[in-house]
């Protein structure tokens, strides 16, 4: 049966489409502008013409990767990277193991746990940033990349609801099998729980290592010096005059993720599901 | 019947009264000689540790330090904020120390119990399995709980002593720091610049607060239901955009936006250039009000709302047919099939999120921070801006201007307000009262 043409349904789809052509281009056009303008010729963010550049030219990529007396770029994007992935396995571990537990056991200080993660959670970041420096100068952590993945790593045990919420999800009554047959409780987490919830790991480590990425305040306050900067301070400190340089430095930061989420991104919506329905 | 002795008959028992005097004695006498011995070495060395530093750290603690450091005349003085720091973490250890006392004392009574009852004592091996099988939250919760007392929890408590103090200002090492009590908040409360400030950049904060989470929440919802529709190909195609913007770092998103938006920025120069507004004309300078403000709510939309839609999306995915189908036999048209089914079914899924995107956008630090970059701050506000939030004022009050005690007790109140406002709104929440209703 072929459907019949229906004015008030193509009106519907016509509208839908113009819709989602609107919102792509409020979500594409601001990181169009920024990659044309990285392939600025001149710097300075006055020379575009309009919105993009006169003149298209690799000029900034060159100074990008060579000037590193003024800008040490290589090494920024070394430190992120660094930073980056060490935190996001430690995390990753810490977060799943609490979650699970959370989750699969029941004992006397678990709710009260429960809320003051909550209650912590709450308290601004930023707020505790003069007491974090004074600590980390005390254990002359300042300047020092190993400080920011402690930091991280504590950080992110805290946000163990979502995966919680997931592993309420898988029934008890696998676990009882397993125990009845004879599997100490280590056992049954890496031979039944880790399985069951690739999804839930791989939404973990990728916000593990996105949070460290794309940080901005801890480097900026504990990392003093210029070469174990991050690529964040790195590229605030640049001012209009340097904006291709901005975009450049940004695109290499902002490619390599949104690849990762492209290519993730089923995980990253059934992940984020899994934890709130139920959390 | 040995059980039923009750806690007297146990507790009397000589063993019981040995690890209560000194940990580990008791285990020693029950024949768990490793573990006894591990746990007296334990008591050994905190004793020591107190008797070296800990005692010295707690009078610090209360003293703040009493030899003024003159550093030109080479006089090393007490550094008041480490010793308020290295107190916090004594009390910590102490604190710890106690937990680990009440254990050792609980362990014996049970050792003395089964010995009652005739059983054979545990080995220090069978000790260990138990703590990966009945007791594996002890293993996987020390390290994280640990991690998150040092570098969350007492940094927090460091803060809300910061508040009682009169550190900041003029007052900072090799100075002296000392005690003052509830001076903090009687200068927030009562000088007049301060609580014009905050009154103005309150009730600005709470409208923020407010409006981003309705348009973020709402934005996502309606974006995903978009994405959603039937007669919408290449959704995976589509759905790359918001994509985008959810992956690029906020950073980079927000500098972006406040290098588009400047006064030497392409928006500015086309308006200009069409002569749509005057020469005048600027969206991001240190007086503008509501330019910069809508701005905010614009990009915190750009940022915030691609994380909810892909939310929203996965929730959407989990929604029954059934009930739409029923629905639509019943005759309901699609604004009702929304309003009556879709939107508490969503509402019910995301209270949580709902909670934590205002707690989020209430604190949001970063958009303002990046948005205006200069710091000069407008006129009829001390130290702040008339876009700044809270978050915002209070970093300027410490990080930029060094008033420490003063931010201290500021984000003290903001913390009780938003602590008891969170509380309640998750605990009430149907999706933590029914916590095992999916198992």
């Amino acid at each position: 049966m072929k459907a019949k043409f229906r004015p008030a349904r193509a009106f519907k789809t016509a509208l839908v489409y113009l819709l989602v052509l609107l919102v792509s281009f409020i979500f594409a056009f601001p990181c169009i502008w920024l990659v044309l303008s990285a392939f600025n010729a001149e710097g300075d963010l006055l020379t575009l013409d309009g919105f993009f550049p006169e003149t298209y030219s690799l000029e900034t990529f060159r100074r990008l990767f060579t000037e590193t007396n003024k800008y040490d770029y290589p090494r920024w994007f070394g430190n992120t990277l660094f930073v980056a992935a060490v935190s996001c396995v430690i995390s990753t571990f810490l977060v799943i193991a609490v979650a699970y537990t959370i989750s699969r056991y029941r004992f006397k200080s678990r709710k009260s746990l429960m809320k003051a993660t909550l209650i912590l959670g709450i308290f601004p970041n930023f707020m505790n940033m003069t007491a974090l420096y004074v600590i980390m100068t005390q254990l002359h952590l300042i300047n020092n990349l190993w400080g920011l993945i402690l930091l991280y790593s504590s950080g992110s045990a805290m946000g163990f609801l979502v995966q919680k919420g997931f592993f309420d999800t898988i029934p008890s009554t696998i676990y009882d099998a397993a125990t009845l047959d004879g599997a100490s409780d280590f056992r049954v987490f890496i031979s039944i729980t880790l399985p069951l919830s690739k999804p839930m790991i791989v939404y973990t480590a990728l916000t593990a290592f996105v949070w460290p990425w794309a940080d901005f305040m801890l480097p900026s306050m504990l990392l003093v010096d210029k070469s174990s900067w991050t690529v964040a301070v790195g590229l605030n400190s640049l001012d209009d005059s340097e904006f291709s340089i901005f975009a450049a430095g940004s695109m290499f930061v902002a490619v390599p993720i949104i690849v990762l989420y492209v290519a993730l991104s089923k995980y990253l919506i059934e992940g984020g599901a899994a934890g709130a329905v139920k959390e | 019947m040995a059980v039923k002795q009750g806690k007297a008959g146990v507790c009397s028992d000589y063993r019981v009264k040995l690890s209560c005097a000194f940990m580990g004695l008791g285990q020693l006498f029950c024949r768990q000689f490793i573990k006894g011995a591990l746990l007296m070495l334990f008591e050994i060395g905190f004793i020591l540790f107190l008797i070296f530093q800990g005692v010295e750290n707690i009078i610090g603690l209360f003293t703040l330090g009493t030899t003024e450091g003159v550093p030109i005349m080479g006089i090393e003085g007490d550094n008041s904020v480490s010793m308020l720091a290295w107190g916090i973490t004594t009390l910590f250890f102490i604190a710890f120390f106690a937990l680990a006392y009440h254990a050792n004392i609980k362990d014996v009574i049970f050792t003395v119990r089964e010995i009652q009852k005739g059983n054979r004592v545990r080995t220090f091996r069978e000790s260990l399995s138990t703590l990966l099988n009945q007791k594996f939250y002890v293993l996987t919760l020390t390290v994280p709980l640990v991690f998150v007392c040092v570098f969350n929890v007492m940094p927090i408590v460091f803060t809300a002593l910061v508040a009682f103090t009169d550190y900041g200002g003029e007052i900072v090492p090799p100075r002296l720091v000392s005690w003052t009590g509830l001076q903090s908040f009687k200068v927030i409360f009562t000088m007049s610049e301060y609580i014009g400030t905050m009154g103005k950049i309150l009730a600005w904060n709470i409208l923020w607060g407010f409006g981003s989470t309705f348009l973020v929440y709402f934005g996502g919802l309606g974006l995903a239901l978009l994405y959603n529709a039937r007669c919408l190909k290449w959704k995976r195609f589509w759905r790359v955009f918001p994509m985008l913007a959810y992956a690029i770092p906020s950073f980079i998103t927000l500098t972006g936006f406040c290098f588009m938006f400047c006064d030497s920025g392409p928006i500015v120069g086309q308006l200009k250039a069409l002569e749509w507004v005057g020469e005048t004309f600027t969206i991001i300078s240190y007086d503008s009000k509501w330019s910069l403000r809508l701005l905010g709510f614009f990009c915190c939309a750009w940022i915030g709302i691609p994380s909810v839609m892909f939310l929203a999306t996965g929730i959407l995915s989990n929604a029954s047919k059934d009930m739409y189908e029923a629905a639509r036999l019943d005759g309901a048209n699609g604004f009702q099939q929304f309003w009556y089914l879709t939107l508490p079914f969503v509402l019910f899924a995301t209270t949580p999120v709902i909670i934590s995107t205002f707690i989020n956008q209430f604190n949001n630090f970063s958009i303002f921070y990046f948005l205006r970059p200069e710091t000069v701050y407008a006129p009829g506000y001390f130290n702040a801006n008339s876009s700044d939030l809270l978050i915002n004022w209070m970093y300027n009050l410490t990080v930029e201007n060094g008033l420490y005690s003063l931010g201290s007790a500021l984000s003290l109140i903001l913390f009780a307000f938003m602590a008891v406002f969170s509380l309640v709104a998750y605990v009430t929440s149907p999706a933590y009262k029914k916590e095992d209703t999916y198992r």
